[in-house]
């Protein structure tokens, strides 16, 4: 476990910007109730094993008493750095990007499923779209109950959506919690 | 030419009506009944007046030599010599006498025909009388020679007193020429008037063989004298609105003033083109005119009134123009008759066939773009009151499709006939002759019958449109650029442009827009979409500068921004549901910028009834922090706006069932709290306030509010959670509470008055009764007194106290100075002793 170097963070940071915007302060600046300190902590980002991880200053305190070898993980994992050297984000990061969304999308009850497969979100799913949002930004998704069940990139702006045909691809899939059940040996 | 003409008349004897012909005259025999049975009261009448009726009867005998009427003239002749010979003072008393008696000239000449009745069988006057009930016109004009005769005669009357006084007093001779000159003066103007009334009489009665007397007119009206003028507009415009022709005159070419024509349409033409040429000369004038700031209403006036009954006549761009152009006068009245003229032209469409609408809107567009966009609010608000059609951008479509279909028919007939062509060409040539006819007869039909062709009309239509929307844009980037500009600018800079620039024309824009919200074209929309959000913010996002500086926009405004977006989205939705969150983020940060008294409550209903009751969908976080937003603002504003807000309220809790939590007595929120696990009550953000871990305390004190509806309300709410198989009906907007709220407020608030009053009457009443000695103004004065002393032992106090301080001061000044000449008398004893 090892604090990120420079390049790693803008990396990273650049990632959670596309999804949470100006919202990023508030991830870092969250205060944390964890430990014994009566004065709420922060939350900060480490590196083990090629995963990027989100957790409390006193649970990475804590986890300096572990070797490294034996540390398997801590905190909250939000993506992972693949072999390419490319930075990912995982599933895991969804709680965190939905409280923050700067863009978000509603899926329609039918084709909640269809996402949760795996598959790409369709101009005839949308059931709801933020405004200005445009192509390349970060998307995370949500169904009609506003309850979140994924996130991708934008594959065209809320203005091209709506001369899309109904079988355009609106958002493309990077993550959704079906990958819970799906790769459950990967994550 | 006029003014010479009556002078030279003034020592005429009044000529008689020339058109009664004596023979013509003919009365009934209930005339001469009447007569022959009230001879008593003829003669009495006739005594009043024989100089009238002896002027009368001289005339016509000078005029006309008839042999019935000799034998009349000779007897009457003599009696006014007689008459002469007696006395003409007392001739002129007896003249003046009539006018005095009657003011109006309508009953001066009644008395005229009846005396002239009376008086035998005097031919001409019965006969006029008789006329005077055939025709209204007729009467008219006797009316205006009676008067005439009648100024006429008052002046020779008061020449006549002059000249009396002349010889009489010869030292008053030059007093007494000025008072003849404004007496002249006074004639003058008297006889323009009537100039006038008799020309624009000849007028209308019949306008194609007096169209010379429109020149006449105009001539008048360039008069120096400024009630001359005034009239003469105004007269001439009642000759115009009711002359000018429902059809555009085109004057002749050369080609055709070459040609022979009939004697009629010579004589028409010549009639069309005097008419415009007067009308050329007083549109002319009327411009000149509307400069001046003496005339500018009765000019402006004419040139609303003229536009607005002939929009379809020549020279309609000059009246376009000019009214236009004095659309944000500073002068209210003018502006309201700009502004109703330019409403009229745009809902009265079929008079004009639309184009005056696109003429008057590019002006408008045209005068907004000069100005800088610095007009007033009312010449924007115009175009409330356009008008478009419903499904002018589906027409189109449908219109390209059947272009296309066409052209699809075409080849295919192309096909046909080219397999066709070889077998009969002849035929083919003669269809076509046929159909090439066809299309010309339809096209003179088209332009015979003023009716308007669809896409034409359409056509206008989308004239109209981009131009109403391009001035829209307009205002809106430049609310938008005076609003950037602000935090590069100087403070003092800043502080000084406040003032200058307001946004006049921001409001009846933002009213447009949403009014027309339909028929903005999607590429449109989105650059709107960024406009409204920029004005929504208020400029907040230009970095911490901008808070120092007071809001360029008021809150209202930015509201509105706020429901011109929402409505925009929601008539634009082609079945797609967007979110528009950053404008409810502004809305959540406006609610704490709300202040009752300075900003509309009416907006704010609105927001909250289209912003919050009307989307379907919220996010559970959002929901929760409008809800305790907004019950923490009914706590602190009027009763009306707190309604509004509960039942706004109302309307979220029902909708979101987990946001019922927040009338748990438990902090926290328990599951649906989500990761803020706080409540920030600052936060600009709703979904990141976390405000599900909080209480909805601010319900309990509600229910003891004093308004009785809102406690009830109140406490309504609060049971909600309790009650929850309970299905809730009501279903009543925002608007609709705010409205009843603060017609009840002002009814509380007559009541509250009228029950102090009552207060204040029983409060005196009681005194009156307790002080059973003397009368309460002794009780009043006594009171008075009291008060007057004991202010006045209380000040004495005072001043003793201070006068104490002073005294006490002095006192221990001059011990401590006698103390010190004490030592220095010691010390120099001191000194001595050792000299010595």
């Amino acid at each position: 476990m090892r604090p990120l170097d420079e390049t790693e963070t803008s990396v990273v940071f650049e990632k959670l910007f596309k999804f949470v915007g100006n919202n990023l302060k508030n991830l870092i600046e969250n205060p944390s109730h964890e430990g014994p300190d009566s004065t709420p902590g922060r939350y900060c980002f480490r590196l083990n094993k090629n995963k990027i991880y989100y957790c409390s200053e006193s649970l990475v305190k804590r986890a300096t008493n572990i070797a490294r070898p034996n540390l398997v993980s801590l905190g909250t994992c939000i993506g992972k750095y693949t072999h390419g050297g490319n930075f990912h984000l995982t599933v895991q990061a969804l709680n965190l990007l939905a409280a923050n969304a700067k863009h978000k999308v509603w899926l329609k009850p039918q084709s909640e499923m269809s996402f949760l497969y795996g598959n790409h979100v369709l101009k005839s799913a949308l059931g709801r779209i933020t405004e200005n949002i445009v192509a390349g930004d970060g998307v995370v998704v949500f169904n009609m109950a506003d309850v979140p069940l994924g996130f991708g990139v934008a594959a065209k702006s809320t203005q091209d959506c709506r001369k899309l045909d109904p079988n355009g691809i609106v958002v493309l899939h990077q993550g959704d919690i079906g990958e819970y059940l799906r790769m459950e040996d990967e994550l | 030419m006029g003014k010479k003409q009556t002078q030279q008349k003034i020592l005429l004897p009044p000529d008689l009506p020339p058109e009664i012909p004596d023979d013509e005259v003919e009365y009934s025999d209930d005339d001469i009944k009447f007569v022959k049975e009230n001879r008593a009261f003829a003669s009495l009448l006739s005594t009043l007046d024989t100089q009238s009726i002896t002027k009368h009867v001289t005339r016509v005998a000078d005029a006309k030599d008839d042999v019935l009427e000799k034998l009349y003239e000779q007897r009457m002749q003599k009696n006014a010599l007689k008459k002469e010979k007696e006395e003409t003072g007392l001739q002129v008393d007896r003249v003046d006498a009539l006018p005095v008696k009657t003011l109006d000239g309508k009953i001066y000449f009644r008395t005229a025909t009846k005396t002239a009745a009376v008086n035998g069988p005097s031919e001409e006057e019965t006969g006029e009388d008789d006329n005077v009930v055939k025709s209204l016109f007729k009467l008219t004009k006797a009316e205006k020679r009676a008067k005439l005769k009648k100024i006429r005669k008052e002046g020779k009357k008061q020449d006549k007193v002059v000249a009396k006084e002349e010889v009489e007093e010869a030292p008053q001779a030059a007093a007494l020429a000025e008072v003849e000159e404004d007496l002249k003066v006074e004639e003058a103007f008297e006889s323009k008037k009537f100039r006038l009334a008799e020309l624009g009489n000849a007028l209308l009665t019949d306008p194609e063989s007096n169209i010379k007397g429109l020149k006449d007119m105009v001539q008048l009206s360039k008069d120096n004298d400024r009630t001359i003028v005034k009239l003469g507009l105004l007269s001439l415009l009642a000759v115009f609105r009711d002359i000018i022709p429902g059809y555009r005159i085109r004057l002749p070419t050369e080609k055709e003033l070459e040609m022979k024509v009939s004697k009629t349409i010579r004589k028409m033409r010549f009639y069309e083109s005097t008419l415009l040429s007067a009308y050329k000369a007083y549109l002319q004038r009327l411009i000149a005119l509307e400069k001046q700031p003496l005339f500018q209403l009765v000019a402006v006036r004419c040139i609303c009134s003229l536009l607005e009954s002939n929009p379809h006549f020549n020279y309609r761009e000059t009246l376009l123009d000019a009214t236009v152009r004095n659309i944000s006068s500073s002068n209210d009245a003018i502006r309201q008759l700009c502004c109703s003229t330019i409403k009229s032209l745009f809902t009265n469409e079929g008079k004009h066939g639309g184009e005056a609408t696109v003429e008057a809107v590019r002006l408008i567009s045209y005068q907004v773009k000069d100005h800088n966009c610095q007009l007033h609010p009312d010449s924007i608000e115009v175009f409330l009151s356009l008008s478009f059609d419903e499904d002018l951008g589906k027409s189109e479509k449908t219109d390209r499709d059947q272009k296309y279909k066409n052209k699809k028919d075409k080849k295919r007939k192309h096909m046909e006939g080219s397999n066709q062509l070889s077998e009969n060409d002849r035929k083919k040539s003669r269809q076509e002759s046929i159909s090439k006819t066809r299309e010309e007869v339809e096209a003179d039909y088209k332009a015979a019958s003023f009716t308007l062709d669809a896409t034409e009309k359409r056509q206008m239509q989308t004239q109209t449109l981009s131009a109403v929307f391009e001035m829209y844009f307009r205002i809106l980037k430049h609310t938008m650029q005076s609003i950037v500009a602000r935090p590069e600018a100087n403070l003092e800079v800043f502080s000084a442009a406040v003032g200058v620039e307001p946004h006049p024309l921001l409001d009846p824009c933002l009213k447009g827009l949403a009014k027309f919200a339909h028929l903005i074209d999607l590429d449109f929309l989105g650059d709107l979409m960024k406009h409204l959000k920029v004005l929504a913010s208020g400029g907040r996002n230009l970095g911490n500068t901008s808070e120092k500086f007071p809001k360029c926009l008021t809150v209202s405004e930015r509201l509105q921004c706020c429901i011109v977006a929402f409505k925009v989205m929601r008539t634009n939705l082609d079945a797609l549901n967007v979110d528009l969150q950053d404008f409810t983020v502004h809305l959540y940060n406006l609610l704490l910028e709300y202040r009752p008294g300075r900003d509309q409550g009416e907006v704010l209903a609105e927001a909250l009834k289209i912003m919050l009751c009307d989307d379907r969908q919220h996010d559970m976080q959002k929901a929760a922090a409008f809800i305790k937003r907004l019950t923490t603002l009914s706590l602190c504003v009027g009763s009306a706006d707190s309604m509004a807000a509960l039942v706004t309220v109302k309307h979220l809790l029902l909708k979101n069932i987990k946001c019922r939590n927040l009338l748990e007595n438990d902090t926290g929120g328990g599951s649906v709290s989500g990761t803020i696990p706080k409540y920030l009550p600052y936060s600009t953000d709703p979904i990141l306030s976390g405000a599900l871990a909080s209480v909805l305390w601010e319900l309990s004190l509600l229910s003891k509010h004093y308004h009785p509806a809102i406690s009830t309300m109140a406490t309504g709410l609060s049971s909600m959670s309790t009650e929850q198989n309970q299905v809730f009906l009501s279903k009543s907007s925002p608007q609709l509470a705010f409205k009843d709220m603060s017609i009840d407020q002002e009814l509380s608030f007559e009541q509250s008055g009228s029950i102090k009053l009552n207060n204040k009457k029983r409060r005196s009443n009681d005194k009156a009764t307790s002080d059973t000695i003397g009368s309460t103004t002794v009780t009043s004065s006594f009171d008075e007194d009291d008060l007057q002393k004991k202010f006045s032992s209380h000040f004495m106090v005072l001043h003793e106290i201070k006068e104490n301080e002073r005294l006490r001061s002095k006192l221990n000044k001059t011990a401590q100075s006698l103390q010190l000449y004490e030592q220095y008398k010691k010390q120099k004893k001191k000194r001595s002793k050792p000299s010595k």
